[in-house]
Protein backbone atom coordinates (compact mmCIF):
# COMPACT_ATOMS: atom_id res chain seq x y z
CA UNK A 1 0.00 0.00 0.00
CA UNK A 2 1.42 3.53 -1.38
CA UNK A 3 2.24 5.36 1.36
CA UNK A 4 1.73 9.62 1.75
CA UNK A 5 4.12 10.58 -0.78
CA UNK A 6 4.87 14.34 0.25
CA UNK A 7 2.85 14.89 3.79
CA UNK A 8 3.47 18.43 3.77
CA UNK A 9 1.18 19.37 0.63
CA UNK A 10 -2.57 18.75 0.93
CA UNK A 11 -3.40 18.88 -2.39
CA UNK A 12 -0.42 16.04 -3.29
CA UNK A 13 -2.30 13.94 -0.20
CA UNK A 14 -5.67 14.34 -2.06
CA UNK A 15 -5.00 13.96 -5.42
CA UNK A 16 -2.46 10.80 -4.72
CA UNK A 17 -5.80 9.04 -2.51
CA UNK A 18 -7.76 10.28 -5.46
CA UNK A 19 -5.52 8.17 -7.35
CA UNK A 20 -5.62 4.92 -5.21
CA UNK A 21 -9.29 5.40 -4.46
CA UNK A 22 -10.19 5.34 -8.11
CA UNK A 23 -7.69 2.45 -8.75
CA UNK A 24 -9.48 0.91 -5.55
CA UNK A 25 -13.07 1.87 -7.32
CA UNK A 26 -12.82 0.17 -11.12
CA UNK A 27 -11.81 -3.20 -9.18
CA UNK A 28 -14.58 -2.84 -7.14
CA UNK A 29 -16.54 -2.07 -10.37
CA UNK A 30 -15.63 -5.28 -11.94
CA UNK A 31 -17.37 -7.31 -8.96
CA UNK A 32 -20.49 -4.36 -9.08
CA UNK A 33 -21.11 -5.34 -12.37
CA UNK A 34 -21.94 -9.45 -11.53
CA UNK A 35 -24.04 -7.85 -8.94
CA UNK A 36 -26.05 -5.65 -11.12
CA UNK A 37 -25.96 -7.24 -14.28
CA UNK A 38 -27.82 -10.87 -12.75
CA UNK A 39 -30.33 -8.03 -10.92
CA UNK A 40 -30.99 -6.41 -14.00
CA UNK A 41 -32.44 -9.82 -15.72
CA UNK A 42 -33.42 -11.63 -13.05
CA UNK A 43 -34.31 -9.18 -10.18
CA UNK A 44 -32.22 -11.26 -7.63
CA UNK A 45 -29.37 -9.77 -5.38
CA UNK A 46 -26.96 -12.68 -6.12
CA UNK A 47 -25.36 -12.60 -2.26
CA UNK A 48 -23.11 -15.26 -3.16
CA UNK A 49 -21.35 -13.18 -5.93
CA UNK A 50 -18.89 -11.70 -3.44
CA UNK A 51 -17.78 -15.57 -2.52
CA UNK A 52 -17.64 -16.38 -6.02
CA UNK A 53 -14.91 -13.76 -6.12
CA UNK A 54 -13.59 -15.25 -3.23
CA UNK A 55 -13.36 -18.55 -4.76
CA UNK A 56 -11.86 -16.80 -7.75
CA UNK A 57 -8.87 -16.04 -5.77
CA UNK A 58 -8.16 -19.21 -4.14
CA UNK A 59 -8.08 -20.96 -7.94
CA UNK A 60 -5.57 -18.62 -8.62
CA UNK A 61 -3.34 -19.39 -5.48
CA UNK A 62 -3.71 -22.96 -5.81
CA UNK A 63 -2.59 -22.34 -9.08
CA UNK A 64 0.89 -20.75 -8.27
CA UNK A 65 1.11 -23.19 -5.43
CA UNK A 66 1.10 -25.53 -7.85
CA UNK A 67 4.21 -24.39 -9.86
CA UNK A 68 5.82 -23.38 -6.78
CA UNK A 69 5.61 -19.58 -7.48
CA UNK A 70 6.19 -17.23 -4.25
CA UNK A 71 7.71 -14.22 -5.02
CA UNK A 72 8.62 -12.72 -8.12
CA UNK A 73 11.33 -14.12 -10.13
CA UNK A 74 11.83 -14.42 -14.30
CA UNK A 75 9.33 -11.84 -14.76
CA UNK A 76 9.01 -13.41 -18.25
CA UNK A 77 7.61 -16.11 -16.36
CA UNK A 78 5.99 -14.56 -13.77
CA UNK A 79 3.96 -13.10 -16.58
CA UNK A 80 3.07 -16.23 -17.93
CA UNK A 81 2.22 -17.37 -14.63
CA UNK A 82 0.00 -14.07 -14.28
CA UNK A 83 -1.97 -14.77 -17.65
CA UNK A 84 -2.38 -18.65 -16.57
CA UNK A 85 -4.03 -17.90 -12.99
CA UNK A 86 -6.39 -15.23 -15.31
CA UNK A 87 -6.91 -18.11 -17.48
CA UNK A 88 -8.10 -20.39 -15.00
CA UNK A 89 -10.21 -18.16 -12.52
CA UNK A 90 -12.18 -16.37 -15.94
CA UNK A 91 -13.61 -19.59 -16.47
CA UNK A 92 -13.74 -21.36 -13.02
CA UNK A 93 -16.02 -18.44 -12.36
CA UNK A 94 -18.09 -18.12 -15.19
CA UNK A 95 -18.66 -21.75 -15.22
CA UNK A 96 -19.77 -22.02 -11.21
CA UNK A 97 -21.64 -18.71 -11.60
CA UNK A 98 -23.87 -20.31 -14.10
CA UNK A 99 -24.11 -23.53 -12.67
CA UNK A 100 -25.46 -22.18 -9.71
CA UNK A 101 -28.09 -20.75 -11.40
CA UNK A 102 -28.66 -24.00 -13.59
CA UNK A 103 -28.98 -26.03 -10.07
CA UNK A 104 -30.62 -23.47 -7.59
CA UNK A 105 -32.41 -20.33 -9.36
CA UNK A 106 -33.63 -21.62 -12.62
CA UNK A 107 -36.15 -24.02 -10.09
CA UNK A 108 -37.15 -21.07 -8.28
CA UNK A 109 -37.39 -18.28 -11.84
CA UNK A 110 -41.01 -18.13 -10.69
CA UNK A 111 -41.33 -18.62 -7.13
CA UNK A 112 -41.75 -15.22 -4.79
CA UNK A 113 -38.50 -13.21 -4.99
CA UNK A 114 -37.48 -13.93 -1.50
CA UNK A 115 -37.01 -17.58 -2.57
CA UNK A 116 -33.85 -17.22 -4.67
CA UNK A 117 -32.99 -14.44 -2.32
CA UNK A 118 -32.21 -16.85 0.73
CA UNK A 119 -31.23 -19.30 -1.63
CA UNK A 120 -28.44 -17.16 -2.89
CA UNK A 121 -27.92 -16.62 0.64
CA UNK A 122 -27.51 -20.18 1.30
CA UNK A 123 -24.80 -20.35 -1.34
CA UNK A 124 -23.17 -17.21 -0.23
CA UNK A 125 -22.60 -19.94 2.68
CA UNK A 126 -21.38 -22.86 0.96
CA UNK A 127 -18.51 -20.61 -1.03
CA UNK A 128 -17.39 -19.33 2.52
CA UNK A 129 -17.00 -22.87 4.06
CA UNK A 130 -15.79 -24.05 0.77
CA UNK A 131 -13.23 -21.19 1.15
CA UNK A 132 -12.40 -21.59 4.35
CA UNK A 133 -11.50 -25.59 4.01
CA UNK A 134 -9.86 -24.87 0.79
CA UNK A 135 -7.15 -21.70 2.55
CA UNK A 136 -7.84 -22.48 6.29
CA UNK A 137 -9.13 -19.33 8.44
CA UNK A 138 -5.95 -17.60 8.41
CA UNK A 139 -5.10 -14.66 6.01
CA UNK A 140 -2.75 -16.45 3.03
CA UNK A 141 -0.27 -14.24 1.13
CA UNK A 142 -0.44 -14.57 -2.44
CA UNK A 143 2.72 -14.63 -4.29
CA UNK A 144 3.92 -10.54 -4.90
CA UNK A 145 4.65 -11.01 -8.53
CA UNK A 146 4.10 -7.41 -9.99
CA UNK A 147 6.50 -4.34 -9.03
CA UNK A 148 5.77 -2.24 -6.36
CA UNK A 149 8.21 0.62 -8.07
CA UNK A 150 6.91 3.55 -8.78
CA UNK A 151 6.20 4.19 -12.35
CA UNK A 152 7.43 7.71 -11.65
CA UNK A 153 10.60 6.87 -10.26
CA UNK A 154 11.11 6.71 -6.65
CA UNK A 155 11.70 10.26 -6.29
CA UNK A 156 8.12 11.16 -7.66
CA UNK A 157 6.01 13.31 -5.17
CA UNK A 158 3.22 10.86 -6.37
CA UNK A 159 3.29 7.48 -6.57
CA UNK A 160 1.38 5.13 -9.57
CA UNK A 161 2.99 1.87 -9.22
CA UNK A 162 2.84 -1.18 -12.08
CA UNK A 163 0.53 -2.87 -9.88
CA UNK A 164 -1.52 0.73 -10.19
CA UNK A 165 -1.01 0.20 -13.47
CA UNK A 166 -2.46 -3.19 -13.91
CA UNK A 167 -5.55 -2.84 -11.93
CA UNK A 168 -6.58 -0.33 -14.65
CA UNK A 169 -4.99 -2.38 -17.60
CA UNK A 170 -7.24 -5.07 -16.60
CA UNK A 171 -10.40 -3.31 -15.45
CA UNK A 172 -10.22 -0.65 -18.04
CA UNK A 173 -10.71 -2.74 -21.37
CA UNK A 174 -12.94 -4.94 -19.63
CA UNK A 175 -15.52 -2.07 -18.99
CA UNK A 176 -15.25 -1.34 -22.60
CA UNK A 177 -15.63 -4.86 -24.27
CA UNK A 178 -18.73 -5.46 -21.75
CA UNK A 179 -20.18 -1.80 -22.63
CA UNK A 180 -19.30 -2.41 -26.43
CA UNK A 181 -21.01 -5.95 -26.37
CA UNK A 182 -24.09 -4.64 -24.70
CA UNK A 183 -24.68 -2.23 -26.81
CA UNK A 184 -23.90 -3.32 -30.28
CA UNK A 185 -24.32 -7.00 -30.62
CA UNK A 186 -27.54 -8.72 -31.34
CA UNK A 187 -26.70 -10.86 -27.84
CA UNK A 188 -26.53 -7.66 -25.97
CA UNK A 189 -29.19 -6.02 -26.71
CA UNK A 190 -31.41 -9.39 -26.51
CA UNK A 191 -30.08 -8.92 -22.40
CA UNK A 192 -31.15 -5.05 -22.41
CA UNK A 193 -34.55 -6.25 -23.82
CA UNK A 194 -35.00 -9.35 -21.37
CA UNK A 195 -34.25 -6.44 -18.41
CA UNK A 196 -37.02 -3.98 -20.11
CA UNK A 197 -39.59 -7.41 -20.61
CA UNK A 198 -38.64 -10.84 -20.18
CA UNK A 199 -42.53 -11.59 -21.73
CA UNK A 200 -42.08 -9.47 -24.53
CA UNK A 201 -38.16 -10.87 -25.06
CA UNK A 202 -40.03 -14.21 -25.66
CA UNK A 203 -42.17 -13.35 -27.75
CA UNK A 204 -40.10 -12.00 -29.68
CA UNK A 205 -38.08 -15.64 -30.19
CA UNK A 206 -35.52 -14.88 -27.35
CA UNK A 207 -34.39 -17.98 -25.85
CA UNK A 208 -34.09 -15.90 -22.16
CA UNK A 209 -32.99 -18.77 -20.78
CA UNK A 210 -29.89 -18.72 -22.69
CA UNK A 211 -29.64 -14.86 -22.09
CA UNK A 212 -29.88 -15.36 -18.49
CA UNK A 213 -27.48 -18.25 -18.90
CA UNK A 214 -24.81 -15.74 -20.46
CA UNK A 215 -25.55 -12.84 -18.30
CA UNK A 216 -24.15 -15.40 -15.14
CA UNK A 217 -21.43 -16.60 -17.08
CA UNK A 218 -20.27 -13.06 -17.55
CA UNK A 219 -20.67 -11.74 -14.00
CA UNK A 220 -18.85 -14.50 -13.22
CA UNK A 221 -15.98 -14.24 -15.61
CA UNK A 222 -15.68 -10.55 -14.57
CA UNK A 223 -15.65 -11.91 -10.89
CA UNK A 224 -13.26 -14.03 -11.98
CA UNK A 225 -10.93 -11.38 -13.57
CA UNK A 226 -11.44 -9.41 -10.81
CA UNK A 227 -10.04 -12.11 -8.20
CA UNK A 228 -6.85 -12.62 -9.60
CA UNK A 229 -6.24 -8.97 -9.87
CA UNK A 230 -7.31 -8.48 -6.20
CA UNK A 231 -4.62 -10.68 -5.15
CA UNK A 232 -1.92 -9.76 -6.98
CA UNK A 233 -2.81 -5.71 -5.90
CA UNK A 234 -3.39 -6.73 -2.16
CA UNK A 235 -0.89 -9.53 -1.83
CA UNK A 236 -3.35 -11.19 1.34
CA UNK A 237 -6.32 -13.23 0.65
CA UNK A 238 -8.73 -14.85 2.88
CA UNK A 239 -12.32 -16.74 3.36
CA UNK A 240 -13.42 -13.83 3.92
CA UNK A 241 -12.82 -11.51 1.27
CA UNK A 242 -16.07 -11.96 -0.38
CA UNK A 243 -18.16 -11.04 2.30
CA UNK A 244 -16.17 -7.61 2.58
CA UNK A 245 -15.37 -6.88 -1.12
CA UNK A 246 -18.89 -8.09 -2.33
CA UNK A 247 -20.68 -5.67 0.10
CA UNK A 248 -19.10 -2.58 -1.23
CA UNK A 249 -19.21 -3.83 -4.47
CA UNK A 250 -23.37 -4.10 -3.84
CA UNK A 251 -23.30 -1.06 -2.02
CA UNK A 252 -21.48 0.34 -5.44
CA UNK A 253 -24.48 -1.27 -7.90
CA UNK A 254 -27.29 0.45 -5.49
CA UNK A 255 -25.32 3.79 -5.11
CA UNK A 256 -25.18 3.45 -9.01
CA UNK A 257 -29.07 2.20 -9.81
CA UNK A 258 -28.98 -1.22 -9.65
CA UNK A 259 -29.57 -2.60 -12.73
CA UNK A 260 -27.57 0.09 -14.61
CA UNK A 261 -24.46 -0.81 -16.04
CA UNK A 262 -22.89 2.46 -16.50
CA UNK A 263 -24.28 3.00 -12.64
CA UNK A 264 -22.30 0.27 -11.07
CA UNK A 265 -18.56 1.73 -12.43
CA UNK A 266 -19.95 5.01 -11.38
CA UNK A 267 -20.68 3.72 -7.90
CA UNK A 268 -18.11 1.71 -7.78
CA UNK A 269 -15.71 4.71 -8.30
CA UNK A 270 -17.52 6.91 -5.58
CA UNK A 271 -17.15 4.20 -3.16
CA UNK A 272 -13.39 3.36 -4.13
CA UNK A 273 -12.92 7.48 -3.28
CA UNK A 274 -15.14 7.06 -0.83
CA UNK A 275 -12.78 3.87 1.26
CA UNK A 276 -9.50 5.78 0.33
CA UNK A 277 -10.01 9.87 1.08
CA UNK A 278 -11.59 8.56 3.71
CA UNK A 279 -8.96 6.70 5.47
CA UNK A 280 -6.59 9.72 5.23
CA UNK A 281 -9.52 12.20 6.13
CA UNK A 282 -11.33 10.29 8.55
CA UNK A 283 -9.74 7.11 9.93
CA UNK A 284 -8.84 3.99 8.38
CA UNK A 285 -11.29 2.17 10.81
CA UNK A 286 -14.58 4.38 9.88
CA UNK A 287 -14.59 3.54 5.93
CA UNK A 288 -16.90 0.75 6.49
CA UNK A 289 -19.53 2.70 8.45
CA UNK A 290 -18.83 5.83 5.89
CA UNK A 291 -19.95 3.26 2.98
CA UNK A 292 -22.95 1.57 4.87
CA UNK A 293 -23.78 4.99 5.52
CA UNK A 294 -23.87 5.87 1.85
CA UNK A 295 -26.25 2.76 1.71
CA UNK A 296 -28.24 3.43 3.68
CA UNK A 297 -28.91 7.24 2.32
CA UNK A 298 -29.05 6.23 -0.73
CA UNK A 299 -31.90 3.23 -0.21
CA UNK A 300 -33.60 5.91 2.14
CA UNK A 301 -33.38 9.14 -0.07
CA UNK A 302 -33.10 7.75 -4.00
CA UNK A 303 -33.99 4.15 -3.89
CA UNK A 304 -33.75 3.91 -7.87
CA UNK A 305 -29.58 4.95 -7.28
CA UNK A 306 -27.60 8.18 -9.10
CA UNK A 307 -28.47 6.84 -13.00
CA UNK A 308 -31.24 4.16 -11.85
CA UNK A 309 -34.12 4.16 -14.25
CA UNK A 310 -37.41 4.76 -12.82
CA UNK A 311 -39.31 2.07 -11.54
CA UNK A 312 -40.36 -0.44 -13.76
CA UNK A 313 -42.76 -0.27 -16.55
CA UNK A 314 -45.58 -1.46 -16.52
CA UNK A 315 -48.96 -0.93 -18.62
CA UNK B 1 -55.90 -27.27 -45.15
CA UNK B 2 -56.22 -24.45 -41.91
CA UNK B 3 -52.83 -22.56 -41.30
CA UNK B 4 -53.58 -22.71 -37.98
CA UNK B 5 -56.08 -25.12 -35.84
CA UNK B 6 -56.63 -25.08 -32.17
CA UNK B 7 -58.92 -28.11 -30.95
CA UNK B 8 -59.97 -27.95 -27.85
CA UNK B 9 -57.51 -25.12 -26.06
CA UNK B 10 -57.23 -25.44 -22.43
CA UNK B 11 -55.10 -23.13 -20.53
CA UNK B 12 -54.96 -20.89 -17.20
CA UNK B 13 -53.12 -19.53 -14.17
CA UNK B 14 -52.92 -22.47 -11.90
CA UNK B 15 -55.24 -23.84 -10.35
CA UNK B 16 -57.71 -21.81 -12.18
CA UNK B 17 -58.87 -22.06 -15.58
CA UNK B 18 -59.36 -19.58 -18.26
CA UNK B 19 -59.87 -21.48 -21.15
CA UNK B 20 -62.73 -24.32 -21.60
CA UNK B 21 -61.86 -26.00 -24.58
CA UNK B 22 -61.66 -23.30 -27.42
CA UNK B 23 -61.39 -24.49 -30.95
CA UNK B 24 -60.68 -22.30 -33.89
CA UNK B 25 -59.04 -21.86 -37.21
CA UNK B 26 -57.49 -19.49 -39.77
CA UNK B 27 -56.84 -20.28 -43.19
CA UNK B 28 -53.90 -18.94 -45.00
CA UNK B 29 -55.09 -15.03 -46.10
CA UNK B 30 -57.64 -14.60 -44.12
CA UNK B 31 -58.15 -11.72 -40.94
CA UNK B 32 -60.00 -13.49 -38.09
CA UNK B 33 -61.43 -11.64 -35.07
CA UNK B 34 -61.66 -12.79 -31.41
CA UNK B 35 -63.73 -10.38 -29.95
CA UNK B 36 -65.17 -10.90 -26.41
CA UNK B 37 -65.86 -8.98 -23.02
CA UNK B 38 -62.66 -8.09 -20.61
CA UNK B 39 -62.03 -10.98 -18.83
CA UNK B 40 -63.16 -13.59 -21.73
CA UNK B 41 -59.99 -15.24 -21.95
CA UNK B 42 -58.76 -13.36 -25.42
CA UNK B 43 -55.46 -12.55 -24.20
CA UNK B 44 -54.84 -15.84 -22.42
CA UNK B 45 -56.07 -17.45 -25.76
CA UNK B 46 -53.23 -15.92 -27.77
CA UNK B 47 -50.66 -16.24 -24.95
CA UNK B 48 -51.10 -19.70 -25.00
CA UNK B 49 -50.73 -19.97 -28.81
CA UNK B 50 -47.43 -17.90 -28.20
CA UNK B 51 -46.06 -20.85 -25.46
CA UNK B 52 -45.91 -18.20 -22.81
CA UNK B 53 -48.81 -19.73 -20.96
CA UNK B 54 -48.72 -23.85 -21.34
CA UNK B 55 -52.11 -24.82 -22.49
CA UNK B 56 -52.90 -27.87 -20.71
CA UNK B 57 -52.80 -31.89 -21.51
CA UNK B 58 -55.28 -32.67 -24.25
CA UNK B 59 -54.80 -29.20 -26.45
CA UNK B 60 -54.35 -29.20 -29.50
CA UNK B 61 -52.50 -26.56 -31.56
CA UNK B 62 -51.48 -27.81 -35.18
CA UNK B 63 -49.75 -24.62 -36.91
CA UNK B 64 -48.68 -25.36 -40.28
CA UNK B 65 -48.93 -28.58 -40.23
CA UNK B 66 -47.10 -28.99 -37.40
CA UNK B 67 -48.06 -29.35 -32.91
CA UNK B 68 -46.94 -26.78 -31.54
CA UNK B 69 -48.52 -26.88 -27.82
CA UNK B 70 -45.78 -28.19 -26.62
CA UNK B 71 -42.61 -25.76 -27.96
CA UNK B 72 -41.27 -22.78 -26.04
CA UNK B 73 -41.94 -19.36 -26.94
CA UNK B 74 -38.44 -19.00 -29.38
CA UNK B 75 -39.64 -22.14 -31.06
CA UNK B 76 -42.86 -21.18 -31.77
CA UNK B 77 -41.46 -17.47 -33.39
CA UNK B 78 -39.17 -19.53 -35.41
CA UNK B 79 -41.82 -21.22 -37.10
CA UNK B 80 -43.63 -17.70 -38.29
CA UNK B 81 -46.25 -17.17 -35.57
CA UNK B 82 -45.51 -14.05 -34.25
CA UNK B 83 -47.53 -11.42 -31.75
CA UNK B 84 -47.49 -7.98 -31.44
CA UNK B 85 -49.17 -8.54 -27.62
CA UNK B 86 -51.85 -6.52 -25.83
CA UNK B 87 -50.49 -3.18 -23.98
CA UNK B 88 -47.60 -3.01 -27.14
CA UNK B 89 -44.60 -4.10 -24.62
CA UNK B 90 -42.18 -2.34 -26.95
CA UNK B 91 -38.96 -2.18 -25.20
CA UNK B 92 -39.18 1.43 -23.76
CA UNK B 93 -35.37 2.18 -23.47
CA UNK B 94 -34.48 0.31 -26.53
CA UNK B 95 -34.31 2.70 -29.58
CA UNK B 96 -36.79 2.33 -31.61
CA UNK B 97 -34.42 0.35 -34.76
CA UNK B 98 -33.15 -2.29 -31.71
CA UNK B 99 -36.99 -2.67 -30.88
CA UNK B 100 -37.16 -3.79 -34.88
CA UNK B 101 -33.81 -5.65 -34.74
CA UNK B 102 -35.09 -7.28 -31.76
CA UNK B 103 -38.32 -8.78 -33.85
CA UNK B 104 -36.21 -10.38 -36.11
CA UNK B 105 -33.84 -12.07 -33.39
CA UNK B 106 -34.95 -15.70 -35.37
CA UNK B 107 -33.83 -14.23 -38.51
CA UNK B 108 -30.17 -14.90 -39.72
CA UNK B 109 -30.33 -13.44 -43.44
CA UNK B 110 -29.14 -10.28 -42.76
CA UNK B 111 -30.45 -8.92 -46.44
CA UNK B 112 -34.18 -10.18 -45.92
CA UNK B 113 -34.10 -8.44 -42.61
CA UNK B 114 -32.80 -5.34 -43.85
CA UNK B 115 -35.18 -5.38 -46.41
CA UNK B 116 -38.24 -5.70 -43.99
CA UNK B 117 -36.71 -2.90 -42.08
CA UNK B 118 -37.04 -0.41 -45.40
CA UNK B 119 -41.00 -2.21 -45.16
CA UNK B 120 -41.65 -0.89 -41.64
CA UNK B 121 -40.32 2.69 -42.60
CA UNK B 122 -42.29 2.24 -45.65
CA UNK B 123 -45.49 1.61 -43.62
CA UNK B 124 -44.91 3.60 -40.45
CA UNK B 125 -42.48 7.15 -42.13
CA UNK B 126 -42.43 8.07 -38.56
CA UNK B 127 -40.39 4.93 -37.05
CA UNK B 128 -37.74 5.87 -39.69
CA UNK B 129 -37.78 9.43 -38.49
CA UNK B 130 -37.67 8.56 -35.01
CA UNK B 131 -35.11 5.50 -35.47
CA UNK B 132 -32.56 6.38 -32.56
CA UNK B 133 -34.93 7.82 -30.33
CA UNK B 134 -35.48 5.47 -27.43
CA UNK B 135 -38.81 3.60 -28.07
CA UNK B 136 -40.38 5.11 -24.79
CA UNK B 137 -40.40 8.28 -26.07
CA UNK B 138 -42.99 7.37 -28.85
CA UNK B 139 -46.90 8.26 -28.63
CA UNK B 140 -49.24 5.58 -27.96
CA UNK B 141 -49.97 5.35 -31.64
CA UNK B 142 -46.66 5.11 -32.51
CA UNK B 143 -45.82 2.54 -30.27
CA UNK B 144 -48.71 0.20 -31.47
CA UNK B 145 -47.05 0.60 -34.95
CA UNK B 146 -43.48 -0.40 -33.67
CA UNK B 147 -45.04 -2.78 -31.98
CA UNK B 148 -47.10 -4.16 -35.16
CA UNK B 149 -43.43 -3.53 -37.18
CA UNK B 150 -41.66 -5.60 -34.53
CA UNK B 151 -43.57 -7.99 -34.95
CA UNK B 152 -43.47 -8.30 -38.87
CA UNK B 153 -39.84 -8.37 -38.21
CA UNK B 154 -40.00 -11.75 -37.55
CA UNK B 155 -41.74 -12.55 -41.21
CA UNK B 156 -44.40 -14.71 -39.51
CA UNK B 157 -46.61 -17.01 -41.71
CA UNK B 158 -49.16 -15.53 -39.28
CA UNK B 159 -49.72 -12.47 -37.88
CA UNK B 160 -51.81 -11.88 -34.08
CA UNK B 161 -52.64 -8.17 -33.10
CA UNK B 162 -53.69 -8.25 -29.45
CA UNK B 163 -56.08 -5.47 -28.95
CA UNK B 164 -54.09 -2.93 -31.57
CA UNK B 165 -56.73 -0.30 -31.11
CA UNK B 166 -56.42 -0.16 -27.08
CA UNK B 167 -55.91 3.61 -25.88
CA UNK B 168 -55.65 5.07 -29.17
CA UNK B 169 -57.70 8.06 -30.62
CA UNK B 170 -60.22 6.80 -33.51
CA UNK B 171 -58.66 8.36 -36.26
CA UNK B 172 -55.39 6.47 -35.39
CA UNK B 173 -57.36 3.44 -34.67
CA UNK B 174 -58.64 3.71 -38.24
CA UNK B 175 -54.88 4.19 -39.91
CA UNK B 176 -53.65 0.98 -37.75
CA UNK B 177 -56.87 -1.25 -39.21
CA UNK B 178 -56.20 0.32 -42.81
CA UNK B 179 -52.54 -1.07 -42.47
CA UNK B 180 -53.84 -4.53 -40.88
CA UNK B 181 -56.55 -4.73 -43.98
CA UNK B 182 -52.65 -3.68 -46.37
CA UNK B 183 -50.87 -6.54 -45.13
CA UNK B 184 -53.66 -9.24 -45.45
CA UNK B 185 -54.11 -8.20 -49.00
CA UNK B 186 -50.22 -8.72 -49.38
CA UNK B 187 -51.01 -11.73 -47.99
CA UNK B 188 -50.38 -11.80 -44.52
CA UNK B 189 -52.79 -14.13 -42.43
CA UNK B 190 -54.39 -12.09 -39.27
CA UNK B 191 -55.71 -13.39 -35.99
CA UNK B 192 -56.91 -10.39 -34.14
CA UNK B 193 -58.43 -9.83 -30.70
CA UNK B 194 -60.52 -6.65 -30.30
CA UNK B 195 -63.03 -5.24 -27.96
CA UNK B 196 -63.52 -2.65 -29.99
CA UNK B 197 -65.95 -5.56 -31.73
CA UNK B 198 -67.23 -3.17 -34.67
CA UNK B 199 -63.76 -2.48 -36.23
CA UNK B 200 -62.44 -5.46 -35.69
CA UNK B 201 -65.32 -7.07 -37.21
CA UNK B 202 -65.72 -4.59 -40.25
CA UNK B 203 -62.42 -5.68 -41.28
CA UNK B 204 -62.12 -9.54 -40.84
CA UNK B 205 -63.68 -12.18 -42.98
CA UNK B 206 -64.34 -14.40 -39.72
CA UNK B 207 -65.38 -13.86 -36.06
CA UNK B 208 -65.35 -16.03 -33.05
CA UNK B 209 -67.01 -14.65 -30.18
CA UNK B 210 -65.55 -15.72 -26.82
CA UNK B 211 -67.49 -15.69 -23.50
CA UNK B 212 -66.06 -16.81 -19.99
CA UNK B 213 -63.15 -19.41 -22.06
CA UNK B 214 -65.73 -20.59 -24.33
CA UNK B 215 -66.31 -20.15 -27.76
CA UNK B 216 -70.28 -19.38 -28.36
CA UNK B 217 -70.64 -18.30 -31.50
CA UNK B 218 -68.54 -18.17 -34.77
CA UNK B 219 -69.58 -17.27 -38.48
CA UNK B 220 -68.47 -14.86 -41.47
CA UNK B 221 -67.99 -11.11 -39.87
CA UNK B 222 -70.52 -9.45 -41.79
CA UNK B 223 -73.40 -11.77 -40.10
CA UNK B 224 -71.70 -10.96 -36.58
CA UNK B 225 -72.26 -7.41 -37.39
CA UNK B 226 -75.96 -8.15 -38.12
CA UNK B 227 -76.44 -10.73 -35.29
CA UNK B 228 -78.65 -9.34 -32.76
CA UNK B 229 -76.91 -10.60 -29.40
CA UNK B 230 -73.65 -9.57 -30.64
CA UNK B 231 -75.52 -6.14 -31.73
CA UNK B 232 -76.80 -6.19 -28.17
CA UNK B 233 -73.95 -7.48 -26.22
CA UNK B 234 -70.40 -6.08 -28.11
CA UNK B 235 -71.75 -3.09 -30.13
CA UNK B 236 -73.39 -1.59 -27.96
CA UNK B 237 -77.36 -1.43 -29.50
Amino acid sequence: MPLFADATDPWLTLLQFTVIGLTKGSLFALIALGYTMVYGIVELINFAHGDLFMLGSFVAFTILGLFGVQSAGDPYADAGFVLLCFAAAIPFCAALNVAVDRVVYRPLRNAPKLAPLVSAIGVSFIFMNVGLFWGGSQDVNFPNLVSDDNLFGETAKIRFTAKDLMVIGVTVPLMVALTVFVKFTSLGTAMRATAQNPTAAKLMGINTETVIATTFAIGGALAGAASVTYGLYINTISYQIGFQNGLYAFTAAVLGGIGNIPGAVLGALIIGLVVSLGSVYVGERWTSALVFAILIVILVFRPSGLLGSRTREKV
Amino acid sequence: MALLRIDNLNAGYGPVNVLDNVSLTVDAGEIVAMIGANGAGKTTTLMALSGIVRPRNGSSVVFDGDHIESLPPHEIVRRGLAQSPEGRKIFPRLSVLENLNMGAFTRKDRPGIAADLAKSFAMFPILGERKHQAAGLLSGGQQQMLAIARALMARPKLLMLDEPSLGLAPQIVVQIFEVIRDLNQQGMSVLIVEQNARMALKFAHRGYVLETGRVTMTDAASVLLTDPRVRAAYLGE
